[in-house]
């Protein structure tokens, strides 16, 4: 049968959507594909479910005394192993150790084993932990099984499915998004990068989007979720009189977002609480964290907002009123803690700190070290510039990248106040470097427009609308061991071997003759394997002679050569790399006589300091 | 004066009792009350099994209640002693429990005005519509003629009614009497 519908979904560090469209608009000159939100049903208290527009990407591992016997069932599930959504949250809250949250952030992370039993970090003994691969595949067989509820005519492995991830996100972590879909029951899932579907939405949302921009404007996309925050950058560029979309740029990975905003605010109440002898317990504490996020969107609305906003956390016992602890937030202090904390303004040459903040810092995941957003902006500015992008890309004289426009995504810019004070930081650069300023492109529904994003992109895959041409977003090398006399206790020096240059399209390939390998037939061998997102104009098959900072150790690449007989044989094998159809970064051994094997990252090796910075 | 006062001493009074209970039951087919209480008192027998709770009319307002102090703290606040706090405490709380309860209620409970006009204005009601013809839907204050009914007034409060109940489904195990379960933090 035939696709119905083009799905995306936005697998998010905090909370996933789900949007749809029809596919058979695609046979319909006039009407204009638009996407729609599907509304979730989860479960929101015990017992009871209802359809939530976002599904929190919280699990919560049930234990015995938790919830009355069938309270947790869901129609397609009687009895779910793992509570997924608004009452994963609400429960979490009240006993953290069996709560999973930020999956996402530590799929992208190198270095733990994302395959073995990670979370809940603080879980207590005797829990059986769950890893980040599976908790990411519960949160998408939810969506799977919850769409096929309502809609068991058209089931989703049968539906054109894009989900989307961080456009920073490297092979390994896009590899281990695919697996957990297929573990998932999904089928042919395509990947998109978020930030390109937050852009998707807005052409969707724009029809005339062509009059809006034109050759040689460079939109800069600002994605700051709930814990990432991701920068990419499209050059309009033109083809046999047509404007096309080249995504030229993409971010490091930075994890700092909204949630950080929202709890340092509440822990700056909670410090000046208890200057006041007033303490508060982690329930308290999370109610206050909800009420500065409530409070934070009231007041950065507009230039209007209130001066201050009282919040009240009620008293935890019986007595209500007795107990209500009241604060206020101040527009100094949202001033403080947010606008300059995140967003300072800074010199366009002003780079990150790398060293972790006292404060900042969590159990495991690398977060952020500098929380200043504005700081990494810059640096992703002053990248290099790649072949790709010369003439594509406005430049200033200094070597800055100078955007003609921004658009903004993520709840957090609901907040009219914080994309002002990015627009004003940006554009003071600007015009340091004496260009015109960058206009800003109002999206809508910051929320979901990902998700809605990229069933645009679905669409636009299968031929209806505009498409972003992007490629690799970094540059991929395998490590070469140089020969040299043995020294002891010295590793020999390691080159690395560019195998996917900057931007190697989908629906590609590249060989390398030059360089044969000698592997044992039924042994496996292994690769290292570095990414580099500074790099961009290293060419293929280029020997780089030295591994610098600017590039980061992936987890291994492994393969066991299949051979004929119980004979040891070594086989002589040159490597490929493809880049399929859907984005899929491949690399194989093949051998003179035709005969191919698959590398596959060996994400259950841990790798000795290859963490994302 | 009752029947049974000092019956036990006067041998009237007990034959009053008797022709009492014997015409009681000849034209009631029933023991008075008075009678029944001096027989010897009877167990009602044990049923062989606890019946299986099914949910009745008054488990949907425990079931509200429940939902109401989940989300809003409701009873908490309805059951504290407020006369020790002063009114910026109570104001405090009472703004936190206000913005918790609106939408609680609307999402379980749709509520509609009985009449959608503005308050304080003369109103002419409409005669054919149902609430005119329904006591427990429009009252009439005031100068109210002796039929009771009047074409129109001033419209003092447009009321409420319940326009639709949707209540999760009541778990067929746990107790519903509980609104509140007691919390226990381990240390």
């Amino acid at each position: 049968m035939p696709a119905k519908f083009v799905i995306g979904i936005d697998l998010g560090t905090t909370n996933c959507a789900l949007a749809c469209t029809e596919a058979h608009s695609l046979n319909d000159p006039v009407q204009q594909p638009t996407a729609s939100l599907f509304e979730v049903p989860q479960l929101v208290n015990p017992g009871e479910i209802r359809s939530e527009p976002l599904l929190p990407s919280f699990g919560y591992l049930t234990g015995p005394g938790d919830f009355a016997a069938g309270a947790t069932a869901l129609p397609w599930n009687p009895e779910p192993s793992l509570v997924v959504g608004v009452l994963a949250q609400k429960r979490g809250v009240e006993n953290a150790r069996r709560l999973i949250s930020s999956a996402k952030s530590w799929l992208s992370y190198a270095g733990v084993d994302r395959e073995s039993g990670l979370l809940p970090v603080a879980a207590q003994e005797g829990v059986a932990k769950i890893s980040p691969v599976e908790a990411s595949r519960q949160y998408l067989e939810h969506l799977r099984l919850a769409w096929n509820h309502q809609h068991p005519e058209a089931p989703l492995e049968e539906q054109h499915v894009l989900v989307t991830v961080p456009a920073s996100f490297d092979a390994v972590a896009r590899d281990l998004t695919l697996r957990a879909a297929a573990e998932a029951g999904f089928r042919d899932v395509v990947l998109l990068e978020e930030p390109q579907a937050a852009f998707y939405a807005w052409i969707e949302r724009h029809t005339d989007w062509r009059e809006r921009v034109r050759e040689g404007d460079l939109i800069l996309v600002i994605d700051i979720g709930g814990g990432t925050t991701d920068f990419s950058l499209i050059a309009v560029t033109q083809e046999a009189g047509e404007l096309k979309l080249d995504r030229v740029a993409v971010g490091e990975h930075i994890l700092l977002g909204g949630d950080n905003m929202d709890l340092a605010l509440a822990r700056a109440v909670e410090a000046e609480l208890a200057a006041k002898g007033t303490k508060l317990d982690t329930i308290q504490l999370f109610a206050l964290w909800q009420n500065c996020r409530a409070a934070k969107e009231k007041m950065l609305e507009d230039g209007a907002g209130p001066k201050e906003q009282p919040v009240s956390i009620l008293g935890r016992g019986s007595g209500v009123v007795g107990g209500t602890i009241r604060a206020k937030i101040r527009r100094e202090d949202l001033d403080r803690v947010l606008v300059d904390g995140f967003l300072p303004q800074v010199a366009s040459t002003e780079m990150p700190q790398e060293r972790r903040r006292a404060g900042l810092a969590e159990v495991g995941l690398p977060y952020a070290a500098d929380a200043a957003i504005t700081r990494h902006l810059a640096r992703f500015l002053r990248q290099r510039a790649s072949a790709a992008e010369h003439g594509a890309v406005r430049r200033t004289r200094g070597g800055l990248t100078a955007p003609t426009h921004v658009l903004f995504n993520g709840g957090v810019f609901r907040a009219t106040r914080l994309r002002d004070r990015l627009l004003e930081v940006l554009n003071g650069w600007l015009r340091e470097e004496g260009v015109s300023e960058a206009q800003p492109l109002l999206g809508e529904d910051l929320m979901h427009a990902v998700a809605r994003g990229a069933a645009y992109y679905g669409l636009a895959r299968l031929g209806k609308g505009v498409r972003i041409r992007g490629g690799v977003p970094r540059t991929y090398y395998v490590g070469i061991e140089t020969a040299m006399p043995a020294v002891p206790g010295m590793a020999a020096p390691l080159k690395a071997l560019t195998v996917v240059p900057f931007g190697m399209e989908e629906g590609t390939e590249l060989s390398f003759p030059d360089r044969e390998f000698a592997l044992a037939v039924g042994e496996p061998a292994e690769f290292r394997f570095f990414s580099s997102v500074r790099r961009k104009d290293d060419p293929a098959g280029s020997l780089i002679e030295e591994i610098s900072d600017d590039f980061q150790e992936l987890s291994p690449m492994e393969v066991t050569l299949s051979g004929t007989g119980g004979e040891r044989e070594v086989v002589r094998v040159t490597l490929k790399t493809v880049v399929t159809e859907t984005g899929v970064l491949q690399l194989w051994c093949e051998a003179r006589d035709g005969r191919r094997w698959k590398l596959e990252f060996n994400v259950r090796e841990r790798v000795g300091g290859g963490s994302e910075p | 004066m009752g029947i049974l006062e000092d019956w036990r001493n006067d041998f009237l009074g007990r034959i009053s009792l008797a022709i009492h209970c014997f015409f009681s039951i000849l034209f009631g087919n029933r023991l008075p009350e008075e009678a029944a209480r001096l027989l010897p008192r009877q167990e009602p027998p044990k049923p062989a099994a606890p019946p299986q709770p099914v949910a009745g009319p008054a488990d949907g307002a425990v079931q509200i209640l429940s939902i109401l102090q989940r989300d809003a703290r409701l009873v908490d606040f309805l059951v504290e002693d407020l006369s020790g706090y002063t009114d910026e405490q109570v104001g405090a709380a009472a703004r936190s429990l206000h913005s918790q309860c609106g939408p609680c209620l609307t999402r379980y409970l749709k509520l509609a005005p009985v009449i959608d006009a503005v308050e304080s204005t003369f109103l002419k009601l409409d005669l054919a519509a149902p609430y005119y013809s329904d006591p427990a839907a429009l009252k009439f204050l005031g100068n109210v003629p002796a039929s009771g009914k009047a074409p129109g007034g001033i419209l003092r409060h447009k009321g409420w009614r319940v326009e639709r109940i949707e209540l999760p489904p009541i778990p067929a195990t746990g107790s519903l009497a509980v609104i509140q379960p007691a919390e226990v933090e381990v240390e």
